[in-house]
């Protein structure tokens, strides 16, 4: 009788626990929802030409939680590449912190190559401040020659998805319509969280557009360029060889008349 | 004036100077990576220390992107990781240094008088453009030390050090390769004139001209050091190496702007079908006028190396501004033998100056304030081109040949 009555309270004041812990993660989960949901991401494109800076700018929630990790996920276009090296050196002076999805060929024209993915983690370590600025170096390729006479190509950059991870809502419930994606937990790419991606802006941006040179790449023009090239380099190939040729039968009659 | 320049143009005053100068410029660009946002240091400088630390790693050095070098200059630059990082700069502005000092004895060995030495080989030492490059990280100060060093020998009859010297060189870059050919005619016997025998005697006669023991003894040291060392980087690092060092340079074609008139035409034809034959005629003039240098010009081979190097560069598909140093280290070797009065020379350098300057306006614009101007860039780069024939032509037209001077051995 007492076994049966021990055993009863024992699944009540486990049944308690796990209801209470239930409770705490839906708590959680409900703030890192709200947390999320209240929180403004902008992107502002600065300086002109090839070499450009993309300053993020990220406003949590001013109540959000000390414990809370962000990441920021840029998709990059073909058109722009970040120097790994660069960031390598900047991360060091810097809070930020940044992991590559695949390995960056700095040469490689934009036709011949695909975009890449970026995780910036603005605070890897210590508490999470409520604004957060992240300025990352990006820099424009070669683009194909345009052959109908344009003289610029544009490249749309997105701004970067916010994603945020608490340890205390685990398992990840009550999240809708935010979706839950799987990326690593940190810039040591050792293991994969469960983060919350940020579905709608309070004020929803589009892709800023940037603007690179490209070469005029119509017939005429190579023609042209062509033609020039060629008789301009064989004008001073012609007269290199002829100063050659003056100096071959000076040395020659000198050699002549000292004999 | 001419009291201050003959005080710094003293021996002992000119080298420990130029190495000061240099050694506080290197402290200097310490100072600026730390403090400022521009850095001081050259990109290519830890490229070199990123490549350098792969191999401390065991690892190959060409995980480092962009490493288009031999693997000898990462472990040449080894220290950085376990010393100090600036051991390499050091390196480089002693390299720098010992080139002014290669300068000044092949000028005594070539006629001139120690005070004329001195002065000409001061060009080289209180040059900015040198200090700079070296100063800054650059390796380009190692290759100016060997190709002296080759000169010198060859100059001294040191053929079996100067054979070592020119195999290294080539294996460090592959520009001195083209020196083969004047080297070999420097070396062939010369053949007394024969009035009548033409033809087929005649050729044979001079293609047996270049069997003799003094340049098979170089050919042979020579391709030996290089086939060594491109043997031994092969074992330890296949293909790559083969690729990164030497293949990569000879075929490449750099669309982005640089100072060739050829980068546009490259750029706008770089995925036709017929790209490749326009390369190959871009190649033409280069090789003629090489051939017809080597030929006019192998008696003097400090001379003749000058203008292989000047018009390798100016005709190249691809031009930076580090190259120009391949041939600036050259020049002092050369202007003791030219007839430009001083006017006609700085003449010819503000225009050299000028050229660079028309470039560099439109390229500025297109890279950090995103005009098109790649049009305004090739003319500029052609009539850089011009700039640099016009200046070859004015070199070649006032030079006086070297009177053959006293060989003397250098200890």
């Amino acid at each position: 009788m007492h076994f049966v009555l021990l055993s009863v309270l024992a699944c009540l004041s486990s049944c308690h626990c796990w209801i209470e812990r239930d409770e705490k993660n839906d708590n959680h989960c409900g703030l890192l929802k709200h947390w999320i949901e209240s929180s403004l991401v902008s992107m502002e494109i600065i300086k002109r030409g090839f070499h450009r800076e993309v300053e993020t700018t990220v406003e949590l929630s001013p109540d959000v939680h000390s414990g809370v990790k962000v990441l920021l996920l840029h998709r990059w276009p073909r058109g722009v590449y970040v120097d790994p090296y660069q960031l390598a050196s900047l991360s060091d002076q810097s809070d930020w912190k940044i992991l590559l999805d695949s390995a960056i060929d700095l040469e490689v024209p934009a036709h011949k190559t695909m975009g890449f993915v970026t995780f910036v983690y603005p605070t890897p370590d210590g508490p999470t401040p409520t604004l957060l600025k992240v300025t990352i170096p990006i820099h424009g390729r070669y683009h194909e020659p345009s052959f109908v006479g344009e003289m610029f190509t544009s490249v749309d950059i997105e701004p970067p998805e916010l994603l945020l991870w608490t340890e205390k809502c685990m398992p990840l419930n009550n999240i809708e319509p935010h979706d839950v994606m799987e990326a690593p937990c940190t810039h040591h790419n050792s293991s994969s969280c469960q983060w919350v991606k940020q579905q709608h802006q309070p004020q929803e941006r589009g892709p800023v557009s940037v603007q690179f040179p490209v070469g005029d790449g119509s017939f005429h023009i190579i023609f042209k360029l062509i033609w020039c090239e060629f008789s301009g380099t064989l004008g001073c190939f012609l007269s290199i060889q002829l100063s050659f040729s003056a100096h071959t039968s000076e040395a020659h009659d000198h050699t002549r008349a000292s004999c | 004036m001419e009291k201050v320049i003959t005080k710094l143009t003293e021996k002992r005053v000119l080298f420990t100077a130029s190495f000061v100068i240099r050694l506080a410029l290197v402290a200097y660009g310490d100072y600026q990576d730390r403090t400022m946002v521009v850095k001081y240091t050259d990109i290519d400088y830890h490229v070199f220390t990123d490549a350098a630390a792969f191999i401390t790693e065991g690892q190959s050095p060409y995980n480092r992107s962009t490493y288009r070098y031999t693997p000898l200059l990462a472990l040449l630059l080894t220290p950085n990781i376990y010393l100090s990082m600036v051991f390499g700069k050091i390196l480089f502005i002693v390299c720098d240094v010992l080139s002014g000092l290669l300068i000044y004895n092949i000028l005594l060995l070539r006629g001139l008088g120690t005070e004329t030495a001195l002065r000409v080989c001061s060009l080289w030492l209180l040059n900015p453009l040198p200090i700079g490059v070296s100063s800054r990280g650059n390796a380009e100060s190692i290759l100016a030390a060997l190709v002296l060093g080759t000169l010198l020998c060859m100059e001294a009859r040191h053929l079996m050090w100067g054979a070592i010297l020119y195999g290294l060189s080539v294996h460090m870059k592959i520009y001195p390769v083209t020196y083969a050919l004047p080297i070999a005619l420097s070396l062939r016997t010369t053949e007394t004139r024969s009035e009548g025998k033409k033809g087929m005697k005649s050729l044979m006669r001079f293609i047996g001209s270049f069997l003799n023991r003094e340049l098979f003894l170089f050919a042979s040291v020579a391709a030996g050091v290089f086939c060594m060392l491109t043997a031994l980087f092969y074992y330890m690092y296949g293909w790559e190496f083969l690729h990164e060092t030497y293949l990569y340079h000879l075929t490449r074609r750099d669309i982005r702007h640089n100072f060739s008139p050829y980068f546009y035409m490259l750029y706008l034809t770089a995925d036709c079908s017929w790209s490749l034959w326009l390369g190959l005629a871009a190649f033409l003039p280069q090789l003629i006028l090489l051939l017809v240098a080597s030929w006019a010009f192998h008696s003097d081979l400090s001379f003749c190396c000058f203008l292989h190097t000047a018009i390798f560069v100016s005709f190249n598909k691809v031009c930076t501004s580090q190259y120009f140093l391949w041939y600036l280290c050259l020049l002092p070797l050369v202007i003791p033998h030219l007839s430009l009065s001083m006017k006609q020379g700085v003449g010819l350098l503000l225009l050299w100056f000028a050229g660079q300057g028309l470039w560099l306006g439109p390229a500025y614009f297109l890279e950090f304030e995103g005009y098109n101007t790649f049009l305004w860039i090739w003319l500029a780069g052609l009539l850089f081109l011009i700039i640099n024939s016009f200046i070859l032509i004015q070199i070649v037209s006032h030079y006086k040949p070297t009177r053959t001077p006293q060989r003397l051995k250098v200890e």
